[in-house]
């Protein structure tokens, strides 16, 4: 096939890294605990958010043309981006916590690295949904304790009794605000998403 | 509105609703395309740049580093389904060539050797 070379003054479409390949995780855990923060402080972009449809629609060109785009309901959903190396490019989906949102979990989990379940000490259970989604589908997931400033000091084994989650669940104390100490969490999550995988 | 730069557009600049870009089609093409499928413009498109509308004309101004179909939702301020529509579209006439997860499988996550490049990719940062 022939290509015309492109016209002066144009840019070309720059050289496509050979084998690009996107990868997800989802940040998941009760309203308020620190999602939009954990994104927040590892994206290299600034974290945006994303409108995705309630139900499946299917809205005919007459009816597109009737009803303004706002009768459509959606819901927002934080998400971020790491570049990881020249092929690799890591999405982080801050996963809205209500349940009456899982319906868009089932097509946010299909295919990704795991996940990270941030909890608020004082309110565990408010997680205790996400827990029961990734154990049921079998995902890998870690568990992060946001600390906040006024977060009590509870041991780490009563917490994870409290929590009800496997022994080899990774557990962890992080700070949300802190890129070091998001990006810690991101690698027990992998750490633990290759032991799952090898075993 | 694309001329200064960037695309952080308001949802006041769009006269036409959002389903009227893709002629009202939501579910019936790019379905498949997760919200992560990576995207970059092919030299066909840059030549054909003028000729598209204004929208499509973003999307592959966007796409000429890798860019994920949920990164065009956002910056255009169309909900995912119309950026699946979108970039469907320029996909099918050869414009934009998509990259997909490895494994869309319903328990199938990233292989061993994709999990071990990313623990390093991190670990390095």
């Amino acid at each position: 096939m022939d290509f015309a070379p492109a016209r002066g003054g144009q840019r070309s479409a720059p050289r496509t890294p050979q084998g690009l390949l996107p990868l997800k995780i989802l940040v998941a855990g009760g309203f308020g605990v620190g999602k939009t923060t954990f994104v927040g402080s590892l994206s290299e972009i600034p974290p945006l958010s994303t409108e995705q449809e309630m139900t499946e629609l299917s809205v005919g060109i007459d009816d597109a043309a009737a009803v303004p785009d706002k009768t459509t309901t959606t819901v927002a959903m934080d998400f971020g981006r790491i570049t990881v190396d020249e092929q690799l490019i890591l999405y982080l989906f801050g996963a809205p916590g209500q349940n009456r949102f899982w319906f868009m979990w089932d097509e946010l989990a299909r295919g990704a690295v795991g996940a990270v379940v941030l909890v608020d000490v004082r309110r565990v259970d408010d997680s205790f949904a996400a827990i029961d989604y990734f154990e049921d589908r079998r995902l890998p997931f870690a568990v992060a304790l946001n600390q906040f400033p006024e977060t009590p000091d509870f041991p780490m084994s009563s917490v994870r009794d409290a929590l009800a989650i496997q022994p080899d669940t990774p557990l962890i104390r992080m700070d949300a605000r802190d890129p070091r100490s998001s990006l810690d969490t991101l690698v027990l999550l992998v750490e633990h998403a290759i032991a799952r995988s090898a075993s | 509105m694309t001329e200064n730069g960037h695309y952080g557009w308001r949802k006041g600049d769009r006269v036409v609703p959002a389903y009227a870009l893709t002629q009202g089609r939501t579910r019936t093409v790019g379905q498949n395309l997760p919200l992560e499928a990576l995207v970059t413009a092919t030299e066909l498109a840059v030549q054909n740049l003028p000729t598209l509308q204004v929208e499509r004309r973003a999307i592959v101004r966007m796409s000429m580093r890798p860019t994920s179909v949920v990164e065009i939702g956002a910056a255009l301020h169309v909900p995912a389904g119309v950026a699946r529509v979108l970039v469907s579209d320029l996909a099918n006439a050869g414009f934009l060539t998509v990259h997909l997860p490895q494994s869309t499988d319903a328990a199938g996550g990233p292989s061993q050797e994709i999990l071990g490049r990313l623990l390093d990719g991190l670990r390095s940062r």
